[in-house]
């Protein structure tokens, strides 16, 4: 049989045109009692269809304020209160310190302790009994595991001086010469036993995942003064850059 | 009805069950017939029909109107189920509720008895049919949808969403097999 013949029959072969009407009828009585459950269906997964994108959104927002506000808050608040219980911290903070910078990475805290005097002045807190003995405290970085909840370390931290050049330090003496408060307060014969500039204080910065300890950025550039004359020693701070005296103090007397 | 029309049609029977029966009553006969010269079984044919228009209706939700007729979808779904059917070599479970049971049971009897009657008067087609339904179920579906449903090439590639130049090669090969078939009996 050739192709063109094939077709032929196929085009002309007469075709059954059956109907049941009956199957047609009770067919779309059943699909119309579908319909209505189909239909609810529908309205069910329309409706969260419109709901998960807010729901996923509700959902992205939340963590992100929870991650990025309520957790940090919540672990900063966990970190001061674990390092208030540590003895050695309770006992600086007893003496006058403050926590001054918490930062935190990922279950550790890491809390910058320091004096809330200018740092200076503690390291020349001289007691009138025993004038020469520092009680040295500059700050401490303390580092707490939140998971433990406990201080895993405390790091004591070394002041940073600035060294003064030999034309600074001339210029200090001059102001120290001149000025009308000092010549005031310390006696004339009173010799400058040590000039050093105060440390800056401090503040935490996170870098990726570590923590340092820098010195907070300042204007002024504070130098200390101890002046000496027999057992009476005094102090006074000057303000490089401005070069003027902020203060002069006694300091007490030793009984040597 | 134009494409306009049945756009409208169609997105109103995603809410409204009359509009579903009106498309419903648009493409039943339609698409019974194809389901028929298919599998030239009057108690199949129901049954596939039955399933076609569930699964139509089942997924009415999500069809998305492409600027071709309804019915090339309805075609595609009864196209699927026949294929269902020839796979499993049995008539498949109808999971409509209400089907088996009939307003007139007497009437629906009758009206198959009928049909198989006026079925088995086209034994030329019925012959045809036999030798078609030996073929590849891709070549099946092209010959039928071509000469039984008069379809043109554009047509058939809407329904099976084949390119027309995959329709024209596969109705060339279809018909070469057949003409093979054809020629061996005689």
């Amino acid at each position: 049989m050739k192709e063109e013949d094939l077709i032929r029959k196929l085009e002309e072969v007469s075709l059954p045109a059956i109907e049941i009407p009956s199957h047609q009828r009770n067919l779309r009585l059943a699909l119309l009692n579908r319909y209505f459950k189909e239909k609810r269906n529908w309205e069910v997964f329309g409706f969260f269809k419109k709901a998960i994108p807010a729901t996923l959104t509700m959902i992205i927002l939340m963590s992100l304020v929870y991650n990025f506000l309520i957790l940090p808050g919540r672990n900063l608040a966990k970190a001061r209160e674990i390092s208030l219980k540590n003895p050695q911290i309770k006992e600086w903070i007893e003496k006058g310190a403050i926590i001054k910078d918490i930062e935190i990475i990922e279950n550790k805290a890491y809390v910058l302790v320091q004096p809330t005097s200018k740092i200076g002045e503690a390291s020349v807190a001289l007691k009138p009994e025993t004038p020469r003995i520092k009680e040295e405290f500059f700050g401490a970085l303390a580092e707490i595991d939140l998971k433990d909840k406990k201080v895993s370390s405390i790091e004591k931290i070394d002041p940073v001086v600035v060294a003064l050049t030999e034309k600074e330090q001339e210029r200090i003496k001059e102001i120290s010469t001149n000025d009308p408060e000092i010549q005031k307060t310390i006696p004339k014969e009173a010799e400058i036993l040590k000039i050093e500039t105060v440390p800056a204080p401090l503040r935490l910065m996170k870098k990726d995942s570590s923590v340092s300890v820098v010195s907070e950025s300042t204007e002024e550039k504070e130098v200390q003064v101890i002046y000496e004359y027999g057992q009476k020693q005094w102090e006074s701070k000057i303000d490089l850059k401005k070069e003027e005296v902020k203060a002069v103090n006694f300091l007490g007397e030793s009984k040597e | 009805m134009n494409l306009d029309e049945e756009k409208k049609l169609v997105y109103k029977a995603k809410k409204d069950p009359e509009a579903f029966g009106k498309l419903y009553n648009e493409y039943y006969s339609k698409i019974f017939a194809y389901i028929l010269k298919r599998v030239a079984n009057v108690d199949a044919a129901q049954d596939i029909t039955s399933e076609t228009f569930y699964k139509a209706l089942k997924n009415m939700w999500r069809f998305r109107w492409q600027n071709i007729p309804f019915s090339a979808w309805l075609y595609r779904i009864a196209s699927n189920e026949i294929a269902n059917f020839f796979r499993k070599k049995k008539r498949k479970t109808v999971s409509l509720e209400g089907i088996s049971e009939p307003t007139s049971n007497s009437n629906l009897l009758e009206e198959i008895i009928e049909a198989q009657e006026q079925l088995k008067k086209h034994e030329e087609f019925l012959c045809l049919q036999e030798k078609i339904s030996t073929l590849p179920i891709k070549y099946q579906e092209i010959i039928t949808l071509r000469f039984f449903e008069k379809k043109q090439i554009k047509e058939i590639s809407e329904i099976l969403r084949k390119r027309e130049g995959t329709v024209k090669s596969l109705l060339h090969r279809g018909l070469e097999r057949l003409r093979r078939e054809m020629d061996a009996i005689n």
